[in-house]
């Protein structure tokens, strides 16, 4: 648990929560990282409020583990390039004080 | 096996479906992804008394997830430099509105429908409406697995996956949907009790608009609960193009403005979450709310007002759960899309469609940059003018007119957005 009174990273703020993580089927996919390297602004990388989506260079590399599962990244895809799907039976985030 | 009723969801707006159906008698089934029900739900922080009043009001004894009734109320515009606030306390120790943790009323619902006999499978991630030959639907898949009912509640949530999936729905738009993110910070019950002048069962409600959410639609929320305090963002998502950082550093310069972090100070964050919440009300309801054998009800239906100030999920899903169970009982067992009609007519007749419908065109106001940007940053420019004394004669209207002109205003302006405003809001 982090003290409030400085900056947070959100790597910080996100350890503050309880997860299962689904290792072996995430629950969103990047369909076709060609689009996400033609895609000029890459909203998923800002719009995402847990950072799951990083840009290097052109490409975006996404990592599922800490997704909230808000399905913001889905709606904000102008290209269609991600799937995204409930995480598995009882996967994924579990809020405690939502 | 086969259901009476299945419910797909155990949100507010599923659970309080099953809870009625279950004590009529029909054996129902509700399907929840999470891992207890309340686990994914998320919401800002407050529930408002009416719809629970109706319809279940033993809430009142039992609901220990009661945390403090608001009794004030804060407008505020902020920016960088200041933060100007419209303050309203009710004296008369009202019960109006209440904060909460959705996750907590939602397990006790849980438990309630539970106990009146509906059965309820959590992690259970719903894949699919499954529809007969005629196109009628009859049970929902998860994995390999079917299960039939005679009628289908759907009660996904905002994301509504499996209604875009069975074509009833085309996939979200931006406009329809803005993002919120919450940090939830423990204080002791003291401590917030003092810095924001409470008393001991006393909530705050805090609605900001401007610097939270970039001077973009949306804003910021703060709530007070007995010993937490939770303090969040929402943006419009069709603002994307816009906002000029990541949302997460945006609630986080929030939490960080002085204003807010010497109310938060000394603090601990236990949860950092986010949630997408319906905006355009009405306007992104499914093309209709009942099916051949299938009823949509809470936020899958668009069912959350935003009227600007107030916003209102939880009492919209408590009651389109319970009439969709009434659509259900008075179906008498023909759920035919032509039967289970009655579920608009009951919709339409109580609060939910009404306020919805009065409310069509309040999200096209709440789409305009310019009421959380330039009208935030005149209001800030004017006072911060007429406050500073420095021997220059600050007469009321030559400030404001200095002010306007630096945010872009003017009179005739203000006036036009005002008389809009008056007919959306």
């Amino acid at each position: 648990m982090s003290a409030v009174d400085r900056y947070l990273s959100i790597e910080e703020r996100l350890n503050a929560n309880a997860w299962d993580i689904d290792v072996y089927k995430p629950h969103i996919r990047i369909v076709d990282p060609e689009k996400c390297r033609r895609c000029e602004k890459k909203p998923c990388t800002f719009m995402c409020p847990s950072r799951c989506y990083v840009q290097q260079g052109d490409e975006v590399i996404l990592s599922t583990e800490a997704c909230v599962e808000c399905g913001t990244c889905r709606v904000v895809c102008t290209h269609g390039a991600i799937e995204w799907d409930y995480p598995r039976n009882g996967m994924g985030v579990w809020f405690r004080f939502g | 096996m086969k259901f009476d009723v299945i419910v797909v969801g155990g949100g507010p707006a599923g659970l309080v479906a099953s809870y009625r159906l279950a004590q009529w008698g029909f054996k129902t089934l509700v399907l929840e992804r999470g891992r207890k029900p309340g686990s994914k739900n998320l919401f800002g922080g407050r529930i408002y008394a009416h719809a629970l009043d109706a319809i279940v009001p033993e809430y009142r004894k039992e609901g220990r997830f009661i945390e403090r009734w608001v009794r004030k109320e804060r407008l505020s515009f902020m920016t960088d430099r200041g933060l100007t606030t419209l303050e309203f306390e009710n004296v008369e120790r009202e019960e109006n509105s209440f904060t909460a943790f959705l996750t907590s009323f939602v397990e006790w619902l849980a438990g309630k429908a539970e106990a009146a006999g509906a059965t309820l499978v959590t992690e259970i991630t719903v894949d699919e409406l499954v529809r007969d030959d005629k196109g009628k639907f009859i049970g929902v898949r998860a994995g390999n697995d079917v299960v039939y009912g005679d009628v289908i509640i759907d009660a996904e949530g905002v994301n509504r996956l499996l209604l875009e999936r069975a074509g009833i729905v085309p996939k979200l738009e931006p406009r329809f949907v803005a993002l919120g993110i919450k940090e939830v910070i423990k204080l002791d019950k003291r401590t917030i009790e003092e810095r924001f002048n409470l008393d001991e069962d006393e909530g705050l409600a805090w609605a900001i608009a401007g610097y939270p959410s970039r001077y973009l639609p949306g804003g910021g929320f703060i709530y007070t609960n007995r010993e937490t305090v939770t303090l969040g963002v929402v943006i419009y998502l069709d603002q994307w193009r816009s906002i000029d950082m990541p949302v997460h550093e945006a609630v986080e310069r929030f939490k960080l403005h002085p204003s807010i972090l010497r109310l938060v100070k000394g603090g601990t964050l236990i949860e950092y979450g986010a949630h997408m919440t319906p905006v355009a009300g009405i306007n992104m309801a499914p093309p209709r709310l009942y099916y051949d054998g299938l009823l949509i009800a809470g936020d899958a239906a668009g069912f959350l007002l935003h009227a600007g100030v107030i916003i209102r999920g939880v009492d919209f899903a408590v009651m389109s759960g319970a009439l969709a169970a009434e659509a259900v009982k008075r179906a008498g067992g023909d759920y035919s899309a032509g039967s289970l009609s009655v579920y608009h007519k009951l919709l339409s007749d109580s609060f939910v469609l009404k306020e919805l419908e009065a409310f069509r065109e309040a999200d096209r106001t709440l789409h305009d940059p310019r009421l959380f940007n330039d009208y935030v940053k005149f209001v800030d420019s004017f006072l911060r003018r007429y406050f500073t004394v420095d021997g220059t004669p600050r007469r009321i209207y030559g400030t404001m007119k200095e002010a306007m002109q630096q945010s872009g205003l003017s009179l005739w302006k203000i006036l036009k957005d005002t008389v809009v405003m008056f007919r959306r809001l």
